[in-house]
């Protein structure tokens, strides 16, 4: 039987305080969501001043990253690289700013960021995901 | 045949009208002087009083080894912070933002539509949004509605205890 790692509470805390952390240096208020490899919501933080729409467009970022084990951004990139048919993908949004979680290997979740623009998004999530080395 | 399907009409309306006249007057027909929750809505909570009550809600559940889902949503019942906590079950997930969304929105606890469905008002679950099950409950400061949090994961009682650690951590 294979055995794989997955992210607990503790880890989703840190990731997110460390996001947090990187979005408050640059003055930036986003909304931050952690989800495990089956797409499940495990942590939220929306900070003071991000929207509910932040709220949902993280989630969901977040989601595409965990789910297709790639960051959100490639699926932009291959959109704009005039591959429209990507657009009708299920589950999938399509927008910079979600990083797939990979640990050992594996993919174990993902994190997206909404709230800025799209590149700094992914710099935050990027950021929170560093903590786990 | 066509004699038959009148005397069947006639039956049905002869039934439907001792119905009606045994029917006892509807305690929802009382008009009160006031209304209920006349609660304001207030700012919406702030990420760090959301952590806080979810740090309490998780502290309570950790101490009874008890895995939950804890969501607090702002004064439009939009989320804010979410936690899962480790073993937590995954329909669950949906179920705490729920709750915690039908507490802001109807500012009220989530169990008082879980009695008035226990007591047979089924119409409640006719409204928009609701859910009938108690561990939703209303963040109030200074007599406003700035939030609410809701649990899920456990039974409802166990839920609801979890909520309120949570929701009683940050009142004001």
């Amino acid at each position: 039987m294979k055995t794989r790692p997955m992210l607990t509470l503790d880890d989703c805390r840190r990731i997110s305080a460390a996001a947090e952390a990187e979005a408050k240096r640059n003055n930036w208020n986003v909304c931050i969501a952690i989800l495990d490899d089956g797409g499940h919501l495990l942590h939220l933080a929306r900070m003071d001043g991000a929207s509910p729409a932040n709220a949902r467009i993280a989630v969901e970022k977040g989601r595409t990253a965990a789910e297709s084990r790639r960051s959100s951004a490639v699926w932009e990139e291959r959109i704009k690289a005039g591959r429209n048919s990507m657009l009708g993908m299920p589950g999938i949004t399509p927008v910079q700013g979600g990083l797939p979680v990979i640990v050992e290997g594996i993919c174990v979740g993902g994190v997206g960021v909404s709230g800025v623009q799209s590149h700094e998004d992914e710099q935050i999530a990027a950021a929170g995901i560093k903590v786990l080395g | 045949m066509k004699a038959q399907l009148r005397v069947a009409v006639a039956c049905v309306s002869a039934c439907l009208a001792l119905a009606a006249g045994a029917q006892q007057p509807s305690p929802l027909d009382a008009v009160p002087e006031k209304m209920p929750n006349d609660i304001p809505y207030g700012t919406p909570i702030s990420l760090e009083r959301a952590q806080a009550a979810i740090a309490a809600a998780v502290g309570e559940s950790k101490r009874r080894d008890w895995k939950l889902n804890v969501a607090v949503v702002d004064s439009g019942g939009r989320l804010v912070a979410f936690a899962r906590m480790d073993g937590a079950q995954l329909g669950s997930i949906a179920i705490s933002e729920h709750k915690a969304r039908a507490a802001a929105m109807y500012r009220r606890e989530t169990k008082a539509f879980e009695t008035g469905v226990q007591a047979g008002n089924h119409y409640l679950l006719t409204l928009d949004d609701v859910i009938a099950s108690r561990g939703g409950i209303p963040i109030l400061d200074g007599g406003r509605l700035i939030g609410a949090i809701g649990c899920s994961g456990a039974t409802g009682s166990q839920d609801e205890v979890v909520c309120r650690a949570g929701a009683d951590a940050v009142k004001r």
